[in-house]
């Protein structure tokens, strides 16, 4: 049998919880062998494959998964912020570098200050530049500089998360 | 006075808790508790609640309605977090407590001594009451806020605009006047003006009693003073903003400002946890052959000890206790111990010896005690014993 090329690179990557970027080689592999690698996947381990356009990632079956909360938070409060300094959120996390200090300013000064410290991933500057580093590890931010980062297009998970929460709840309201 | 524990009431509150969020939340909703709503839940939960719920004193009548008694009602709103927004009016009084008892305190400050400590203490409770009471509106004024914000019921921008002036008008600008430490009339700038006084007082008043009452009032001051900028930040940052802030509304945001109404309770994207076994390990090849070579070597491998340097005897009680049998009577034991070790070895250490006597708890002996102190002394290895002579003889057989 022959497999995909960057076939171990793939699993490796996806299995530790990894996105796969489209502008990364490995991606188009991926692609091109979607269907295989989808069953794959769930016949190995029982996962499911969820490939978008831009980005790749294994869906876990915990949903009760601290880090993705911890990330959904962190990216919650900083668009909210962001909004209130009167930036277009949408445009900072596409297209922005956001160093430390800035992040470290808008979440000291946060209004949602309680619920930042009660969150040990995002209560101390150093927590959150671990949970910086854990979201680089999984190909959610890229860093340039030590003291800067980027989103990925990974970050729309988080972001269609959000747009159907609300939905969700227009609906429940409307009803 | 109510009859009950306290431990009782409060067991009743947990076991009984959603009858009274029921009753907090109708009573919210109409600032009583009608007669029908409070008979339709009696009816439903049986005639002891009604019974309870007055010993326990958690309502009270009103003409032919009910009403939840205000310390019961402030315990809900803090444990529900749902404060109702006060009007900044209702606030402001503490401005006349707060600068009443100290123009008092300084005033009287060298007359009664008890009068003056209560007077400290009533304005501790009163500065404590008024920071509660800010922090209560900031945090529900912030909630109303980013609901208009989030916009989950999308009125339109005309009613956004109108609600947002609303709060800004009634409770977000007068907020800001008795938080802005700028205005010399406002509470902030009241508060700091009993802090630096009782900074002064707490080191140079003549009564230690006193000092200490200043130097408690000053720690909480300071404490105040830092929770008041925290609510004068977000007033500036965030609340007088408003109408600026509705302007822009997005989907996205309405999620995330829902999402963390309460972001524990809800599931969020399901990211697969990284797990430390790969599938692929960097070094499997190599750990993969380690484990299978270690099946692969046939031939049997003999551990032998090293060389010991010690002298391995090891008394045989069996041996000995033969040999002492065949030898039986024996009038001097010890003596034939000595003996007997003789046989093996030219030196005879007290080990060995010792070990030996050991025969004589051996329960099927019969020994005999010498009358007289006759005595035998014998030299090991390191001593010379003293020992008496004792006869052995064999053990009477019981037919």
């Amino acid at each position: 049998m022959v497999y995909p090329s960057n076939h171990r690179q793939i699993v490796e990557e996806l299995m530790g919880g990894k996105f796969i970027l489209s502008n990364e080689a490995h991606f188009n592999a991926l692609k091109e062998n979607e269907a295989f690698y989808s069953e794959f996947f769930k016949i190995s381990f029982d996962l499911d494959l969820n490939l978008k356009t831009e980005y790749a990632f294994l869906l876990s079956k915990d949903t009760q998964e601290n880090f993705s909360r911890d990330v959904s938070i962190f990216i919650a409060i900083l668009c909210y912020e962001l909004d209130r300094d009167g930036r277009n959120f949408m445009e900072a996390l596409d297209f922005n570098e956001f160093t430390f200090e800035e992040v470290d300013r808008y979440f000291d000064n946060s209004s949602f200050i309680d619920l930042i410290e009660s969150n040990k991933s995002l209560r101390e500057p150093d927590a959150r530049r671990t949970l910086i580093n854990g979201m680089q590890r999984r190909n959610i931010v890229s860093k340039n500089f030590d003291d800067r980062f980027a989103f990925t297009q990974a970050h729309k998970v988080f972001v269609d998360f959000a747009k159907e929460l609300a939905l969700k709840r227009m609906a429940v309201e409307s009803e | 006075m109510i009859k009950a524990e306290p431990r009782t009431i409060l067991n009743f509150l947990h076991a009984n808790f959603d009858v009274v969020k029921d009753l907090f939340s109708y009573q919210i909703a109409d600032g009583l508790i009608t007669k029908e709503v409070y008979d339709m839940l009696i009816q439903k939960h049986g005639h002891t609640m009604n019974i309870r719920l007055r010993e326990y004193r958690v309502i009270r009548t009103l003409g032919s309605d009910y009403e939840m008694r205000d310390v019961y009602f402030k315990l809900m709103e803090f444990l529900l977090f749902e404060f109702k927004p006060l009007l900044p009016e209702t606030i402001e009084k503490y401005k006349t407590s707060i600068s009443e008892l100290f123009l008092k305190i300084r005033k009287y400050e060298n007359q009664d001594r008890d009068i003056l400590q209560e007077r400290i203490k009533n304005l501790s409770h009163q500065v404590r009451e008024f920071v509660d009471l800010v922090e209560r509106n900031t945090f529900r004024l912030l909630a109303e806020t980013r609901e208009l914000k989030s916009n989950i019921d999308r009125v339109e921008y005309r009613e956004k605009v109108h609600k947002a002036s609303f709060w800004i008008e009634y409770y977000i600008l007068p907020l800001n006047r008795i938080l802005d430490v700028k205005h010399s009339e406002s509470v902030t700038s009241t508060v700091l003006d009993v802090c630096e006084y009782a900074n002064r007082r707490r080191l140079d008043f003549q009564d230690e009693t006193i000092r200490t009452e200043f130097e408690k009032l000053y720690s909480q001051l300071i404490q105040t003073n830092t929770d008041l900028l925290r609510q004068s930040k977000v007033l500036v940052n965030e609340l007088l903003p408003l109408l600026e802030r509705i302007r822009t509304e997005s989907l996205i945001l309405t999620g995330w400002i829902e999402f963390l109404r309460n972001p524990y309770k809800m599931d969020t994207p399901p990211l697969l946890k990284g797990t430390r076994t790969m599938v692929y390990a960097k070094d499997m090849l190599y750990k993969v052959r380690e484990f299978f070579e270690q099946f692969s070597v046939n031939d049997y491998v003999t551990l032998e000890d090293g060389v010991v340097d010690f002298d391995k005897w090891i008394f045989d009680r069996e041996l000995f206790k033969g040999n002492l049998t065949k030898s039986l009577p024996v009038n001097d034991f010890f003596s034939w111990c000595y003996k007997e070790l003789q046989k093996d070895f030219q030196d005879i250490e007290t080990d060995k010896f010792f070990a030996l006597c050991g025969l004589l708890f051996d329960g099927d002996l019969q020994i005999e005690f010498p009358k007289k102190a006759e005595r035998v002394t014998l030299t090991t290895t390191t001593s010379t014993i003293s020992l008496p002579k004792i006869k052995i003889e064999p053990a009477l057989k019981i037919k």
